[in-house]
């Protein structure tokens, strides 16, 4: 479902949502851009796999995490956009302590085998 | 000379035939479409180029499908819970209410309750018979065959209750031989075809091994 440079798709897949969650949280946006703002963020080290994008959106959605709205520009182009949901900054604030919990074992470990 | 609206609309094409739905989320894959050929081609690619480069980057459209498929048996799924419970409680429910009014009917014998409380738990069992029964049902993989099946056998079942009232008029039943009649040529009839419903679908949904999310 992904593809990463660098970083297994394993851990791509499991960081999906959280970086969903907190893009969403800085303002709504839509699939094109958030996948080119999470490949700047990462300095190309993560790359989602384009049309994957949606199917997540909409599950995230179904799940109430986010929601959608159509927006048609001065191009006749329209967009969907999303935006998050209380309960998405709800999760984004678990998937945060989780990840930080997860940081902070790692960063533990790899000062004690420095030391 | 390449035509870019003509394979835009050749896509959708393919995307439509892959069952990727339409307008969404046809619609916001074809805008993502857009965004990326112009960016491509802002980076230097011919149009025809930049549109190749959008559609392998897309992904394929089966592969997408598969994908929202996922998303929609989830909802499929807890529709399923839903009736499964109903189809569980319904009929036990039902069976208790009816079955009290009968018991509480004073004008029955003893006999016609005993008949009416027999059809009542016929009923039950069918309906119950057919979920946990579903290995001897065929599995039928498209949902439209299923839901043709469901909607024809319910007409059979009405076309049943007219012909069972028309038969019932011709005949004077006393109060206490209607309830009976009833039971046997309306419910019972009623808990087969719940039973021929719930047994087809239980199968088809337990032997394709809808993805659970």
């Amino acid at each position: 479902m992904y593809c990463a440079a660098m970083i297994n798709k394993e851990l791509v897949a499991a960081s999906t949502e959280p970086l969903i969650l907190s893009l969403l949280a800085s303002g709504e946006s839509y699939g094109y851009a958030l996948i080119q703002e999470v490949k700047r963020l990462s300095g190309d080290k993560i790359q989602w796999t384009d049309g994957m994008l949606y199917p997540v959106l909409h599950r995230m959605e179904e799940r109430g995490l986010i929601k959608s709205r159509w927006d048609e520009r001065e191009t006749g182009r329209k967009r969907k956009y999303y935006s998050i949901k209380k309960d998405g900054k709800t999760a984004m604030v678990r998937h945060h302590e989780q990840w930080s919990l997860v940081h902070g074992v790692l960063s533990g470990l790899r000062k004690e085998q420095y030391v | 000379m390449f035509n870019l609206a003509q394979a835009i609309l050749e896509w959708r094409r393919q995307m439509l035939a892959a069952d990727i739905k339409s307008p969404v989320p046809l619609d916001e894959l074809e805008t993502h479409l857009r965004d990326e050929i112009e960016q491509q081609a802002k980076s230097g690619l011919s149009e025809a180029e930049a549109f190749k480069t959008a559609i392998q980057k897309i992904g394929r459209a089966n592969t997408l499908q598969n994908e929202f498929k996922k998303v929609e048996s989830r909802w499929e799924g807890l529709e399923w819970k839903l009736t499964e419970i109903l189809l569980v409680f319904g009929p036990v429910l039902a069976s208790l209410v009816m079955g009290i009014s009968v018991l509480l009917n004073r004008r029955m014998t003893p006999a016609q309750k005993l008949s009416c409380l027999a059809a009542f738990a016929t009923f039950t069992l069918l309906v119950w018979g057919g979920r946990l029964g579903y290995r001897v049902f065929p599995v039928i993989r498209a949902t439209r065959v299923r839901i043709a099946i469901g909607i024809s056998t319910f007409v059979l079942l009405l076309i049943q209750h007219v012909l069972f009232l028309l038969v019932l008029q011709r005949h004077d039943c006393t109060v206490g031989q209607l309830p009976v009649a009833v039971a046997w040529g309306w419910i019972t009839p009623m808990g087969a075809w719940a039973s021929l419903y719930c047994g087809i679908e239980t199968a088809a949904r337990k032997k394709l091994a809808l993805p659970d999310l």
